[in-house]
């Protein structure tokens, strides 16, 4: 790959996911182009580009899914799921009129631990959880990472912050050192690709009262961030709440929500009242 | 068990095209104006029309999709668009602007320079808070040069605001001169005397 053929390949990829790599990643770029040069039995770099561009063969799908970092694990930050249910569930359901759905967004969910451990966390912590319906949506971009989390197999690593009560409770061993989510834990988390940098792809998911978008700005620069902040704006009801990554702080992309400082957790939210909304 | 799973209520994507996008950009609810800045955010032609529909839009969720998708567009034609709202009465849409800039530093920092001679000694005072964030190489020079000439303290001060953080000890006989000029301010004084302090103690580190 040339320098203008890297320069061109990591626009692309910033065009269509907000990712930024730069020329200190360029290892991790080219080994990835490989792989996909290997498979797709492409010859040349501006074959395979011309490939990806086309969207050949679902090319771009597969291409956007080796470039994702999808670590993650149960119970990540758990302090953020303590402040979900001491405080920001409380208020949101007060203002709910009775039989409306709780609605939470894991995204991006990456390979399921996020949006398992909400589910899990809100049926040992919320004393109120028979009292409502609550719909979990876990979403990413990586499709592989989606196939995964709907299989619902874990292995050590990602279970190392469960005690082994929970385990046992939530989980039927499949294999040495494997897990896998009971049926009915798997039946009650939604699965579903998006683009946090598509309004149309977001929009479709409607709108939710909590959102944990932890750990992707990150990857992202700051018109990405924005872009993807101002998306989950609108996918929040007024007063609804977005968490993000410990390293991650709305105030410094975008000034249309409001920080709310709990015991456990500091937290956005889009102003409540509809003047905005 | 009380967790469900639904299926999605079917919310249309709102994505016009980029000739929809540019007739609603100013018109309409503040959903469409919303949804028509967000679609020209890959219109390259559309950075003058975004810019325009800034001046008329009072919404500030609208306001700062706008400036993303200039933001996103990231070319001179957006740099322009974004520039003369650094002039705007509105402090929000100022401080949006300025924010804008600063998040294309290379597509921004070439227009330092005339931003911190411009008449407005408003712009001049945002120039300053630019030029931290640009990193452009001379940007310590072009401070220097304004310390020399700058009449209004405020500036000054703002200027000194920077230089503390990026600027190195050649800055002292500057800073002396500024002092001299403004011997009768005690406020912009004392700030040169813990700017001067600040960067004196750096020479050591910099001979070396
Ligand atoms: C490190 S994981 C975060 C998982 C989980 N939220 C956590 O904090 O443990 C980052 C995920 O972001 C996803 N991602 C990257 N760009 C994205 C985009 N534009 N839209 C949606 N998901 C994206 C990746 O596929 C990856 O699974």
């Amino acid at each position: 790959m040339t320098e203008e053929e890297f320069r061109r390949l990591c626009d692309f990829l910033y065009r269509r996911t907000g990712m930024v790599f730069t020329e200190a990643k360029r290892y991790y770029v080219q080994r990835r182009v490989t792989d996909r040069m290997t498979a797709t039995g492409a010859t040349s770099f501006p074959s395979y580009f011309a490939r990806l561009r086309g969207d050949l063969n679902g090319e771009l799908e597969q291409f956007i899914n080796v470039f994702t970092v999808n670590e993650t694990y149960f119970y990540r930050e758990d302090h953020q799921l303590r402040c979900l249910t001491t405080d920001l569930l409380m208020e949101c359901v007060r203002a709910k009129p009775p039989g409306e759905v709780v609605r939470i967004w894991s995204v991006p969910c990456s390979t399921g631990e996020e949006p398992y451990s909400i589910a899990i966390w809100l049926l040992e912590n919320w004393p109120q959880v028979d009292a409502y319906d609550i719909e979990i949506v876990g979403s990413d971009i990586d499709t592989r990472a989606l196939e995964a989390a709907r299989e619902g197999v874990f292995g050590k690593r990602a279970l190392m912050r469960l005690t082994p009560d929970l385990v046992a409770k939530y989980f039927v061993p499949v294999g040495p050192e494997q897990w896998r989510v009971l049926e009915d834990l798997r039946q009650s988390v939604r699965f579903t690709p998006v683009n946090l940098v598509e309004t149309g792809e977001t929009r479709a998911h409607g709108r939710f009262d909590v959102i944990f978008c932890r750990n992707v700005l990150i990857y992202f620069d700051d018109a990405s961030r924005r872009l993807a902040a101002e998306n989950l704006y609108e996918n929040l009801l007024p007063g609804g709440y977005i968490c993000l990554g410990h390293s991650e702080s709305m105030s410094r992309i975008s000034p249309l929500f409001e920080v709310r400082r709990y015991v456990d957790a500091i937290v956005y939210q889009r102003p409540p009242g509809g003047a905005r909304g | 068990m009380p967790l469900i799973r639904r299926t999605p209520d079917g919310v249309q994507p709102d994505r016009p095209d980029a000739g929809e996008a540019l007739a609603t950009l100013t018109h309409g609810t503040r959903q469409k104006r919303w949804a028509a800045a967000r679609a020209l955010s890959d219109a390259p032609d559309a950075a003058e029309a975004l810019g325009r529909a800034l001046s008329s839009e009072d919404d500030p969720h609208v306001r700062e999709a706008i400036l993303t998708s200039l933001l996103r567009l990231r070319s001179a034609a957006s740099i322009q668009a974004i520039l003369p709202h650094l002039r705007s009465d509105n402090a929000s849409l100022r401080t949006g602007a300025l924010d804008a800039l600063r998040a294309m530093p290379d597509v921004a920092g070439p227009h330092l320079p005339e931003l911190l001679r411009d008449a407005d000694p408003d712009v001049r005072l945002l120039a300053c808070d630019l030029a931290r964030s640009l990193r452009v190489a001379d940007a310590t020079h072009l401070l220097y040069g304004l310390l020399e000439v700058e009449r209004e303290a405020n500036i000054c001060a703002a200027a000194l605001d920077v230089l503390a953080e990026i600027g190195g000890p050649e800055a002292l006989p500057v800073l002396a001169r500024c002092a001299e000029r403004f011997h009768d301010h005690p406020f912009l004084a004392f700030s040169i005397k813990v700017v001067t302090e600040r960067l004196s103690a750096q020479t050591p580190r910099h001979r070396g």
